[in-house]
């Protein structure tokens, strides 16, 4: 009889503890964890990919390997398209900039949104400069605005799309001031240097890095910045606000999203994950060395700027006469 | 002299035995690549872009520059063996080189392919050496107006690439021009032509059409006939199986009209060896004594787009080592790497880090060495593959194809398209259209609509640009004489008709 | 290759152009021609569109005016038959990828290719298909670590 009990008595206790186990224990990936990116070798997303990839293998984060998958095309909708698809699978995650909020505005082809998807965290932002050729006419960025007032659509600017983010700090400082000047879509990097260094363009917006040499060789020169705070790199430059323009600063964002239908325990697995990353010494470097803005956020905070960043960008797109699907 | 005492330290640094084996490893690992259809230094290079971390800089520079000009003495290895082009800029070497291979002149096609990568890499290193700085200057002022002119004078090369009718040949192009629209515009972020599918929004790889018409269309015309199961002709013995001296002589202007339009086209940032290798091949038909024989196997059609799509290397090196501009995909990666490695690319490189310049570019001068002499040995190897039995090599062929897409971009999608353009393909063939203006549009339509509309955005409108500018006017007048030359020759050939007739 | 007359390949095939000419014409008139600040999406396509179906014409003009003469070869059903079915193999192998993997479907074209269309005994064929599945897999999935569409069996 009291033996019965005892055992009653240590299984019931065993079960107290073990779904109490369970939750502490979480979930804890087997399998090698696939990093999905939209763009291929070498692309942004991809550079970025393999720099996680590497400081999670140094500093042992995951007791699995992490794989860096390319789905490239569509212009995100592919890599998109490929999460929504592995629904419920809990080791796979992606990484998701602008371009995924964008393209199904824009493209009905583009069928899957992030909102399809399960929100992880928000990672970096890249702030921008605005630059110009050295031996420019204007000083300061009131000054290129006024010579825009002057003379609507002479002043002309290089950058990427039509949705992409160098159009949209156009399309805001247009709105808030009146001037008109006109935008010239070069697809590569290189080419939209090329053509403000050649003199064929007036301005581009261009990020820190890629200015940072040819300021450094006297080419180039800085307007402004476009980041809430000024960069370190950049002391002696003022942020748009401080230059009298009001804008809002639609960053460029980088973040993680996950598959559709993923466990909760999953997803704070992850989320913790990503915090305890941007925490460590190599991505601060990283972060530094690239002259990002560190813009963690975590799941639920993303899912209200994925919101508020859509709905921003619908209103600009619709003012730049790009029509919008969704 | 700035430039000897440069070199000489370049050399320097060059010449260490841990440079040189790195050296190696990168033109070994570069020609593998560039052999395999689909898979291309851009992925290669990021994908080794972590294990540099570990090396010195100048170390990792040298090896992946070296797979960089590496791969492109490989891709004419399947342009001329199987007529699967193993680089973009390979497609051009399988009009030729593919039809001498099936004559039985596989070796010597591969042997001048070597040779020409061989000049005109080491005639693009030159130009890295003495013009950069002054041609990047120069660069620069090319804008879109000269570029459309460009690739307008690329697109008339049509009109030499016609053979028998010029309407099949036009026609060939106008759609080419239309598969290289598809996808969301640039300026409007308007999607033309997706058919509601999301893969089409970026748009067709190139890689997937020129595979599928090139290498599945041969393919299946082929099978039509059964009882063509005797091996191609490959002739015994190593002599043979390398570029006689006749050869070499006919490729004379070959060899320096590919390695300078190499060059030069590969200093324009945005402008690749694709084009390079359209325009050298162009030029070498516009020129030549045989040009009626071009498209049949003809070995200065090998020599002259091999050439170009190797010193374009040399060039695409300027803007980036200059300027800190990247002109293309791989450039760009090489940009990323120099910049992970703490150094920054811009007109301040050369002066701050000439040590690593200099090596660099005596590396070069080692690597295509390296090549020569890595690559002629194996030309009769690899010749051996057209000793395979049909049954063999079909199949074969069929399977690289496949992969070779599927590398690219992991997407049963672009298979499903490499099906539908190896259809294409063959009826193209059997209904006696021209497939290289197929792809001579394909390569140049996205870049000449884009160019136009700059240019008009740049002028506010007006047209004249194009023409008030000298270098755009220059370039486009040889681009309407080319399209004059079929009316020149039908005009000559009726006043011919008519002396003889009054002679009569 | 001896002069062929393509008169009603020539034909038809002109006409199928004319045809995508005008699908493009058509498509090109919905986006916007000229935009306020520079040619819009519609201008490039509009004038290949409208040169397509000027051309393509042209083609079935002078294919129509031709004579039908000697030299004029029917299409060889037979011939392009074959053609046609590597294609349909083509079709249903990479349409297999999901099922069976690169591996078994390119073996299964491989064999058919060999024993069916060049009409080789089935050990030749087999061995073939066998050789040339086992090549692919060695050097792409194992040595070079690129991975190859695999199905339900694993690989």
């Amino acid at each position: 009889m009291k033996v019965q009990l005892q055992v009653i008595v240590l299984a019931a206790a065993a079960l107290a503890v073990s779904p109490g186990a369970a939750l502490a224990q979480g979930f804890k990936p087997t399998r090698p964890v696939e990093l999905v990116v939209h763009t291929g070798p070498g692309g942004g997303s991809d550079v970025l990919a393999r720099a996680i990839a590497l400081m999670v293998e140094k500093e042992k984060l995951l007791p699995v390997r992490m794989q860096v998958v390319n789905k490239s095309g569509g212009q995100a909708a592919v890599a998109a398209a490929y999460l929504a698809e592995k629904k419920g699978d809990q080791n796979t995650i992606g990484l998701f900039t602008g371009v995924w909020l964008t393209t199904p505005l824009i493209s009905a082809e583009a069928k899957v949104t992030l909102r399809d998807l399960t929100p992880v965290a928000r990672l970096v932002l890249e702030p921008a400069v605005i630059a110009v050729k050295a031996d420019s006419p204007h000083k300061t960025l009131a000054e290129f605005i006024e010579a825009a007032k002057k003379n609507p659509g002479q002043l002309k600017q290089s950058g990427g799309s039509s949705t992409s983010r160098d159009n949209v700090v156009r399309q805001l400082l247009q709105k808030s001031t009146g001037a008109r000047w006109s935008f010239i879509s070069f697809p590569g990097g290189g080419e939209r240097i090329a053509a403000l260094l050649g003199g064929h363009v007036n301005i581009m917006v261009i990020e820190p890095e890629e200015a940072g040499e040819h300021i450094r060789a006297g080419n180039m020169r800085v307007l402004a910045q476009v980041s809430e705070t000024r960069l370190p790199k950049y002391p002696n430059v003022p942020t748009l606000k401080e230059a009298g323009f009001d804008v809002p600063v639609v960053p460029q964002v980088r973040g993680v999203v996950a598959p559709p239908g993923i466990p909760r325990e999953n997803v704070e697995f992850w989320q913790d994950f990503f915090a305890r990353l941007t925490r460590t010494a190599a991505w601060r470097k990283y972060i530094e060395e690239n002259q990002f803005e560190d813009g963690y956020q975590n799941a639920a905070d993303v899912t209200k700027f994925y919101d508020e960043f859509t709905d921003r960008m619908r209103e600009i797109l619709k003012d730049a006469g790009v029509k919008t699907v969704r | 002299m700035e430039i000897l005492s440069g070199l000489m330290q370049g050399f320097a640094v060059a010449l260490e035995p841990v440079n040189l084996f790195w050296c190696f490893a990168g033109v070994l690992l570069g020609t593998v690549v560039g052999i395999l259809p689909g898979l291309g230094p851009p992925a290669t290079i990021a994908m080794l872009l972590p294990l540099t971390f570990q090396m010195n800089p100048a170390s990792a520079m040298i090896m992946l520059a070296g797979i960089y000009y590496g791969a492109k003495y490989g891709g004419s290895t399947t342009s001329i063996l199987m007529n699967v082009p193993g680089e973009s800029a390979s497609v051009v070497t399988c009009l030729d080189g593919y039809q001498m291979a099936r004559k039985g002149r596989a070796g010597p096609a591969l042997g001048i392919a070597a040779i020409a990568s061989f000049i005109a890499g080491t005639v693009g290193v030159l130009g890295l050496m003495l013009v950069a700085p002054p041609l990047a200057k120069f660069a620069l002022s090319f804008s879109s107006p000269e570029y459309f002119a460009l690739m307008s004078l690329g697109l008339a090369m049509v009109v030499l690439l016609a053979g028998r009718s010029m309407a099949k040949a036009l026609l060939a192009a106008l759609v080419g021009l239309w598969i290289a629209t598809m996808g969301t515009d640039l300026f409007s972020s308007t999607s033309r032509f997706a058919f509601g599918r999301m893969e089409l929004l970026s748009g067709i790889d190139f890689v997937v059409v020129a595979i599928g018409v090139f290498a599945l269309g041969e393919v299946l015309s082929n099978m039509e006939e059964r009882e063509e199961a005797k091996p191609l002709p490959v002739p015994k013995g190593l002599r043979i199986l390398l570029p006689t001296l006749q050869d070499m002589k006919d490729c004379r202007f070959a060899f320096a009209n590919g390695s300078i339009v190499g060059f030069l086209v590969g200093v324009l940032p945005g402008a690749g060896s694709t084009i390079a290798s359209f325009l050298s091949y162009g030029i070498e038909k516009a020129v030549s004594r045989r040009r009626d024989q071009f498209g049949n196997g003809v070995v200065e059609g090998v020599a002259a787009p091999e050439g170009a799509n190797n010193s374009e290397t040399g060039g695409a090196l300027v803007p980036l080592l200059t300027l800190g501009i990247p002109g293309s995909g791989t450039t760009a990666i090489l940009l990323a790497a120099l910049v992970l490695w703490g150094f920054k690319p811009g007109p301040l490189f050369i002066p701050e880090h000439p040590a690593l310049f200099w090596g660099l570019v005596a590396s070069m001068y080692i690597g295509n060495v390296m090549l020569l002499v890595l690559n002629l040995p194996l030309v009769p190897l690899f010749a051996q593959v057209l000793r395979l039995p049909v049954y063999v090599l079909y199949p074969l062929i069929l399977g690289v194809s496949i992969v070779g897409v599927y590398t690219v971009s992991g997407s049963m999608f672009d298979l499903a398209l490499l099906i539908v353009f190896g259809l294409l393909g063959y009826l193209m063939r059997k209904l006696d259209y021209p497939s290289a203006p197929l792809i001579l549009g394909l390569v140049l339509g996205a870049g000449m609509e884009r160019a136009l509309r700059q240019s008009l955005m740049m002028s506010e409108g007006s047209l004249s640009i194009l023409v008030s500018r000298p270098i755009s006017a220059v370039l486009l007048s040889l681009a309407v004489l080319i399209l004059l030359i079929p009316l020149f020759s039908t005009v000559n050939a009726w006043r011919l008709q008519a002396v003889a007739q009054d002679d009569a | 290759m001896e002069e062929k007359s393509y008169k009603t390949a020539d034909l038809w095939s002109g006409l199928a152009l004319a045809g995508l000419g005008v699908y493009i014409v058509v498509e090109a008139w919905q986006w916007e021609y000229l935009g306020p600040e520079g040619p819009g999406p519609g201008f490039f396509p509009l004038w290949y569109g409208i040169a397509m179906v000027g051309v393509s014409g042209a083609l079935v003009v002078s294919s129509a005016l031709r004579k039908l003469d000697a030299g004029c070869v029917g299409i060889e059903w037979r011939k392009a038959g074959r053609a046609f079915a590597v294609w349909v193999a083509l079709v249903v192998t990479v349409a297999s990828f999901k099922l069976l993997g690169f591996v078994a479907s390119f073996a299964l074209l491989t064999f058919f290719i060999v024993a069916v269309m060049y009409r080789r005994p089935v050990r030749i064929a087999a061995t073939v298909a066998g050789a040339g599945a086992v090549a692919f897999y060695l050097l792409f999935p194992l040595a070079l670590g690129v991975s190859l569409p695999v199905g339900v069996l694993g690989f």
